[in-house]
């Protein structure tokens, strides 16, 4: 089995983000003080929220400058430590912009789909009062005109129907702002943690976390994203789309 | 005279375009963006003789809102149709155990939701 922060790793394009991300590991560990199995763990969630992030630019820059920590006096480290804290707490403006920006989607979509019910909605009894109309001027007669108006009318009921995209979509983009708070909420740890080494066991891992959002998986293929993002081939079979009990 | 349907849901989408394709075959449609604003309504004398009800809202979910309905006087049979994005089967059987009458998982096809319907409620 894969995990997240393997999986996460193993999306890098450039040799030079996984030697920078492979940097903050040693760095963070050495600073820390720890093991090596800290060392994996530490510099396996920095990479995952990283490119979670989508910032491996700032990963390698960070990297860099953590690479070169040969012959920095402690003072020099500590505010090397407490810029990449910084950092990190920075980008949770990038994890705010695209919660706004979801949001700022599902208004416009919204507002767009209620509009084009309304419009359906006038059109269909514009039609029904157009097909009363037709009756009235030639009772039992003019079936041409009565079946094109009936055909115009046809499509508006599966179009109707068709709309439900709107209130799923929103769904989707709901759960990756709630992953993006998971995201945000790492990224608070982790800076914590740089700045303040008592609060490692305090820390919950990043996989546990992302684990849970499992949970917030109400659609099958949203689970199924989830799985494949976790390194794990599982498609869950769903119910039968329509059961009456 | 034509049979009321409550539909519950917080998606203003969902609730207008259920309500015309449902007004389109016949029906009369009440409306209710929560849970607790369902509940409001049944308390307040709103006699349905179908709730087709989501299951993820905030405040009262639909399993809550059914549990609640079942305690009501005079509703502890009348039809509930959950319609609905999740698709876990653990959820279903919630559904089933709080006495809701069917399922349907989102995107419902308009011809789907008015067969069960019908079902439901032969005599329209």
């Amino acid at each position: 089995m894969t995990t997240p922060s393997a999986s996460a790793a193993g999306t890098l394009h450039g040799t030079t983000e996984r030697v920078a991300l492979l940097r903050i590991a040693v760095a963070a560990s050495v600073f820390a003080g720890s093991g090596a199995a800290a060392t994996m763990a530490v510099g396996g969630e920095l990479a995952t929220v990283l490119m979670v992030s989508g910032l491996s630019a700032a990963g390698v820059a960070i990297g860099y400058l953590l690479g070169r920590r040969d012959g920095l006096t402690p003072r020099a480290v500590r505010l090397l430590l407490f810029r990449v804290s910084d950092e990190l707490a920075q980008y949770r403006a990038f994890t705010r912009l695209l919660r706004d920006q979801g949001e700022r989607i599902t208004a416009s979509t919204s507002a767009a789909a209620i509009g084009i019910v309304n419009g359906l909605t006038e059109m269909d009894s514009d039609l029904a009062r157009l097909r009363t109309a037709i009756d009235r001027a030639a009772p039992g007669n003019a079936t041409e005109l009565k079946a094109l108006a009936d055909a115009v009318g046809s499509p508006i009921v599966s179009l109707l129907g068709q709309l439900q995209f709107q209130d799923l979509t929103q769904q989707q983009i709901d759960f990756l702002a709630r992953l993006s708070l998971i995201v945000d909420q790492h990224m608070i740890d982790l800076a914590q943690r740089l700045g303040d080494r008592r609060s490692m066991d305090r820390t919950e891992n990043f996989k546990e976390m992302f684990n849970k959002a499992l949970d917030d998986c109400v659609m099958t293929s949203q689970r199924d994203d989830h799985h494949a993002a976790a390194g794990l081939d599982v498609h869950e079979t769903s119910g039968p789309k329509v059961e009456l009990f | 005279m034509p049979s009321t349907i409550l539909i519950v849901d917080d998606s203003a989408t969902i609730l207008m375009s259920m309500e015309a394709i449902l007004h389109k075959a016949g029906f009369t449609v009440a409306k209710a963006a929560s849970g607790e604003d369902a509940a409001t309504q049944l308390t307040g004398g709103l006699k349905p003789q179908l709730i087709i009800t989501d299951i993820h809202m905030p405040g009262m979910s639909g399993i809550d809102l059914i549990r609640k309905v079942r305690t009501m006087s005079g509703l502890q049979f009348l039809p509930i149709l959950v319609v609905t994005t999740e698709s876990q089967q653990a959820k279903r059987d919630e559904a089933r155990a709080a006495k809701a009458t069917g399922w349907l998982v989102k995107p419902v096809q308009p011809d789907d939701l008015l067969k069960v319907v019908k079902q439901i409620l032969p005599n329209g």
